[in-house]
């Protein structure tokens, strides 16, 4: 979800995030490495060619930039395994931590050395967390 | 001749003289004297070569003999060299594991980000540290830098999303992310 904008992005940060898009996608389009290297020294000689221009035509050439990536992408890009398109992406759930706090009881018994551990471990926890931000108000505790 | 040639030819006698049992006797005898002689010549030519002095290993050598003989090579095969860790390793191992990812540690990890750095043209590798920043110490551009993350996605093998990568501005960030993300920790 790295990808969802959550905040204003700079211009300098879309740029770049373009310049790695179409990287990628020349990547995909050129698989010989040679041949890859030499687009991508082309796609770096246009973005270098405009690098001191100023701000509103900064804008108007990365939305040029980024049509033009639209227009010639990949039909069919490479990813990386574990991320978002991957052969391997969600492929392994790491259940979280607070799971285990609502095993059953029965099922607590058969490890009572860990359980007792983690429950002081808890508890050390707190003590830490209140030495380090301080008491919670006691109007934030609950659900209203 | 081997216990399992007497064998096979004893058995082939067998299956000859079997169906005919109620035959007349000629053809049996000529059948069965042709297969004993086939058992019989090589036996005949082993007591000869025992005889003349022919080397047997077999007759002379003792139990410890061939157990030192085996414990030689198989020592000499399970010898550890440089050369049989390059190549077959996953041969020799008991258990293959198809899905494991290559062993890291922060070491190796250091290493190989600083090898990436090192074999980047516009970084000088005398001015290198995993302290230096990139764009203050060694020079580069914020294009540089988005080529930096690319090396090291190409490495590692996952992607660095572009809000983890504006904050990776020294190898040392570089190798606490990626040993944050490979659970990595000594």
């Amino acid at each position: 979800m790295a990808q969802v904008p959550l905040a204003i992005v700079s211009h300098k940060r879309q740029v770049c995030s373009l310049y790695k898009r179409a990287l990628r996608n020349l990547e995909a389009w050129y698989d010989r490495r040679d041949v890859y290297r030499y687009r991508a020294v082309q796609l770096r000689a246009r973005f270098d060619e405009n690098c001191s221009k100023d701000l509103g035509e900064g804008i108007r050439l990365l939305a040029c930039g980024q049509r033009e990536l639209f227009e010639t992408k990949h039909f069919q890009p490479r990813n990386f395994a574990n991320s978002a398109g991957g052969c391997a992406f969600e492929r392994e759930v790491i259940p979280p931590d607070w799971v285990l706090d609502y095993w059953h009881p029965l099922e607590k018994a058969q490890y009572p050395e860990y359980f007792a551990k983690r429950e002081q471990r808890k508890k050390e926890f707190v003590t830490w967390w209140e030495k380090q931000y301080g008491k919670p108000d006691p109007k934030d505790l609950g659900h209203h | 001749m081997s216990f399992t040639q007497i064998a096979r030819s004893c058995s082939r006698l067998a299956a000859t003289l079997a169906p005919r049992r109620v035959a007349s006797g000629i053809l049996i005898q000529s059948q069965a004297s042709r297969m004993m002689h086939r058992i019989a010549v090589p036996s005949m030519t082993s007591q000869l070569s025992q005889k003349f002095g022919v080397r047997s290993y077999s007759a002379k050598s003792t139990i410890e003999d061939i157990k030192f003989r085996v414990l030689k090579v198989v020592s000499a095969y399970d010898k550890v060299t440089a050369e049989k860790e390059c190549r077959g390793r996953w041969q020799t191992q008991l258990v293959r594991r198809y899905s494991a990812k290559p062993p890291l540690s922060l070491k190796l990890i250091n290493e190989r980000v600083l090898l990436v750095l090192k074999l980047y043209d516009k970084i000088d590798p005398s001015k290198l540290n995993v302290e230096s920043h990139f764009i203050n110490d060694l020079g580069l551009d914020s294009l540089d830098h988005v080529e930096v993350i690319m090396a090291m996605e190409d490495e590692f093998g996952f992607e660095i999303p572009d809000s983890d990568a504006e904050k990776l501005l020294k190898p040392a960030d570089i190798i606490k992310y990626v040993a944050d993300k490979e659970d990595v920790y000594e």
